[in-house]
């Protein structure tokens, strides 16, 4: 008998052990959370964004956090780095509305705006399965469907009703579950290869070649969007080649944006 | 009233004392006094003239101090003298110059003592002067003197193995015989120090020509140029040649060396362009240091930062200075980089350098100014800065930490006022409870997910599998030849069974008779034969074609001879025929492998 209890012992200190420290972790930051919220409403921005950075270095996020410390950078004027958290916010379904009317009001305090080039059809298809459903899901839908569409097309091998709808069903499902699945992995390589990065800096010139001696782009200036294309930018480690927002390619130094 | 009054007295006897004195102490404090020898080599026997000067704004003088002089010879003790009087900006100075001559006696290096004077009553002595005495029949056997030009041009640097950056002064020397004067020389221009940035000099004064013996002959050498020249790389760097244009003369008399450089034109005078020898300098690099703190100086500085104010309000600029004073390659110095806290607005530093190129060395100071601005209000720290430079003479890296510095920003009242309530963001921040998510820093590939690789391959599997079983019914269905095949075992075992069951009742030989139809049944089946109107001899017949072992036939043989038989048998029993069944059941299992 004892020796039945053993693995189930381990099972539950395993579970609860692991349960107890998810659990420590977002009380931790939690606590954090409200230390930080007190500082951000006496006025004390630069504590308070200390306090919220600690808690987005412990990869321990939500989006509250970020629509606050999106105040805070605004309050410390630095509205590039604002936007950046706004935005950061707007990925988050509790706190997206709000983060909208964040967004509207720094845009609006910008200096300079900058003219956007319409996005094409299937980027905005692949932005919106990226940000709403996710490359994972996309590939879990596509493995159910290719089963089931698989599992009718062998019944019509063996069912005597309606062979030919059951072959074509099958055989429809499996086309589009294969679809579905080239789609995921399209849609993670997209994810992994493009980043939206926001400018946080006055002023910067987008260069033609990563070199501070290469000819001008164009100029960008705080709040710009860009388009960060990782694998151009992985032989440079302080560039990022960007795609501008009015669908100018040019390179950037690192330190002047903020990837999201 | 009393007590004001003598407040006041005492000061005004203080200030009468101050301004009685400080005359006299200006001038005690500009009074100088300078040892010269009209030549610093000079043969053994030759005569040297020792001038004493002594300038200032003084009252008293003495008649200078000898000392014992080694090696040389006094001539007289009564010198001659000359005096001067000048008056410039309202200052008068009197100068005063003893003339000596001495006589080398033994030729070695030697220094000539300091000659101490009394000038109101105060001591002043000379610097030593270094001379070098050199005996004349030497100096005459040892040079060649057919080879040497009567004027060329020389580069003479102060280190012929600096580091990177390092100041080396660099003079363009002009040497010329006796015989010869010098009226006046222009450089040519577009002299290049590749490999080194440079910096002319400032001399004040007009060169001034010095005797010197090279390869046993007398010369005069004069420094009409100064640079400095600071090496931007390490390795073999080539100074090249100087060229300058001199007007020169013969002169008819060449006995007072200091009258023929510049001493006016003559009927005689030609233009010659001279150009020095270029000079190889073997730059090493500097000595390993952290990147982060060097400024890139070498040279000897004194590093500093200062903040305009501690205090300021939102949206005023603070200015902080960094500023290198020294000598040294002070405009290749860059700026230290500066950690600065966030909510800080930070605009273009300013540089400022300045130069003094007196003294034959590049000396003075850069700044850089920093404007910030706070964008809100709180206590701010600069941390502290650790900076580095070479020091060339000490040979090593020199770290200064600069100070942190702190400041802090109040709220600005008119701005408040001016932003009023429209500039609000119409977002308030998010209090109470918040749902938090941990994020992994690396997302998964797709192909990691331990569902993806069984999702792909389980619907392969039984893809495969029923097609399998598909193809497999078909075939039971349309051949049946293979139909047979696959059933025979069945049907061969359902007779055996169906034989012992009838012959437990009693009708052994019908049971033998289903025992025949077994396993003709089974062979005919697996063999696709026909199923009826064949002999017992055609199945054996058609087992030998098969090539089957000759036991199995022969058992064959002997169930279907006992079954045809039987008939004929008074009294056999059910356990007789139940044998039979076991070794038909054998015999069916082993032809079912080879069939």
């Amino acid at each position: 008998m004892p020796t039945n209890r053993i693995p189930k012992i381990f099972l539950f200190l395993f579970l609860f052990g692991g349960l107890a420290s998810l659990s420590f972790a977002q009380q931790n930051a939690q606590a954090l959370f409200d230390d930080a919220n007190e500082m951000l409403q006496e006025g004390n921005y630069q504590q308070a964004l200390s306090l919220y950075q600690k808690l987005e270095g412990q990869n321990t996020v939500s989006g509250a956090l970020f629509i606050n410390m999106g105040i805070s950078y605004q309050h410390i004027d630095s509205l590039g780095i604002a936007k950046y958290y706004f935005l950061k916010a707007s990925q988050f379904e509790e706190t997206e509305q709000q983060a909208q009317k964040a967004l509207e009001f720094v845009e609006s305090r910008f200096s300079r705006q900058s003219a956007v080039l319409p996005k094409l059809p299937w980027d905005i298809a692949t932005d919106w399965l990226q940000e709403h459903i996710g490359a994972k899901n996309i590939l879990l839908i596509g493995i159910i469907t290719l089963n089931v569409g698989v599992l009718i097309f062998i019944a019509h091998w063996f069912v005597q009703a309606y062979p030919n709808v059951l072959r074509i069903a099958g055989l429809s499902l499996i086309g589009a579950a294969l679809l579905i699945i080239a789609s995921s992995f399209y849609t993670q390589y997209i994810s992994e290869r493009y980043s939206k990065a926001v400018m946080v800096t006055e002023k910067v010139s987008v260069l033609e070649e990563p070199t501070e001696e290469a000819s001008i782009v164009s100029r960008a200036y705080e709040g710009y969007t860009f388009t960060v294309d990782h694998r151009q930018s992985k032989s440079e480690q302080e560039w990022a080649y960007v795609r501008m927002s009015n669908g100018l390619y040019g390179w950037i130094p690192n330190s002047e944006i903020l990837i999201l | 009233m009393r007590k004001i009054g003598k407040a006041f007295y005492t000061v005004g006897f203080v200030l009468v004392f101050v301004l009685l004195g400080s005359p006299f102490s200006w001038a005690q404090s500009n009074v100088s006094v300078e040892a010269s020898l009209s030549q610093t080599t000079i043969y053994t026997g030759e005569r040297v003239s020792l001038s004493i000067e002594i300038s200032g704004n003084f009252n008293n003088v003495s008649r200078p101090e000898l000392p014992q002089f080694e090696n040389f010879r006094l001539l007289s003790d009564n010198p001659s003298t000359s005096r001067s009087y000048s008056y410039v900006n309202g200052q008068s100075t009197v100068s005063y110059t003893y003339s000596y001559y001495l006589i080398a006696q033994k030729k070695g290096e030697y220094q000539l003592p300091p000659v101490s004077v009394s000038i109101d009553g105060e001591t002043y002595a000379t610097d030593s002067i270094p001379v070098n005495v050199i005996d004349q029949d030497d100096s005459a056997t040892s040079g060649d003197s057919s080879g040497q030009p009567d004027i060329f041009l020389k580069l003479e640097v102060s280190d012929k193995k600096p580091v990177t950056g390092q100041q080396v002064i660099t003079d363009v020397i002009l040497y010329f015989r006796d015989g010869l004067e010098v009226n006046s020389y222009q450089p040519v221009p577009g002299w290049k120090a590749e490999g080194f940035w440079k910096e002319e000099l400032e001399n004040t004064g007009r060169p001034r020509a010095e005797s010197t013996v090279l390869n046993g002959i007398r010369y005069r050498k004069a420094r009409l140029l100064q640079f400095s020249l600071f090496p931007t790389k390490s390795g073999e760097l080539e100074i090249s040649p100087y060229k300058i244009v001199v007007a020169v003369r013969s002169a008819r008399s060449g006995n007072d060396p200091f009258s023929s450089f510049f001493s006016g034109f003559g009927s005689n005078q030609r233009e010659v362009e001279l150009s020095s020898d270029p000079i190889t300098v073997d730059v090493q690099p500097l000595s390993p240091t952290d990147d982060a703190t060097y400024i890139g100086a070498v040279g000897n500085f004194d590093i500093s930062r200062s903040i305009s104010t501690n205090n300021a309000l939102v949206g005023e600029s603070i200015e902080i200075k960094t500023r290198v004073r020294g000598s040294g390659n002070i405009p290749l110095i860059s700026k230290p980089s500066y950690d600065l806290p966030e909510g800080l607005e930070i605009y273009e530093p300013q540089e400022n350098t300045r130069l003094n190129r007196r003294n034959s060395t590049i000396s003075g100071s850069k700044s850089f100014t920093d404007v910030i601005i706070a964008r809100s209000p709180g206590n701010y720290t600069i941390p502290a800065k650790t900076v580095s430079y070479f020091n060339p003479s000490r040979a090593q890296h020199i770290t200064t930490t600069l100070e942190p510095l702190t400041f802090s920003i109040d709220e600005n009242p008119e701005a408040i006022a001016a932003s009023g309530n429209s500039g609000e963001i119409p977002v308030s921040p998010i209090t109470g409870l918040a749902s938090w998510i941990v994020i992994s820093p690396n997302p998964a590939d797709l192909l990691e997910i331990w569902w993806f690789w069984p999702g792909l391959i389980i619907p392969l599997l039984i893809v495969g599998f029923a097609y399998w079983r598909k193809s497999y019914a078909e075939k039971m269905q349309t051949d049946t030849a293979f139909a047979r095949s696959v059933k025979a075992s069945d049907k061969a075992q359902q007779r055996l069974k169906k034989a012992i069951e009838i012959s437990e009742q009693g009708d052994i030989k019908q049971a033998y008779n289903l025992l025949q139809k077994a396993i003709t049944g089974f062979i005919s089946d697996r063999l696709n034969m026909p199923e009826a109107g064949l002999s017992n001899q055609d199945y054996i017949e058609a087992l030998k074609e098969q090539d089957i072992e000759e036991n199995l036939v022969k058992n064959v043989r002997m169930l279907l001879e006992k079954c045809a038989t039987i008939s004929y048998a008074p009294n056999t029993t059910h356990a007789y025929l139940k044998s039979h069944v076991g070794l038909a059941e054998s015999t069916l299992e082993k032809l079912q492998k080879v069939l």
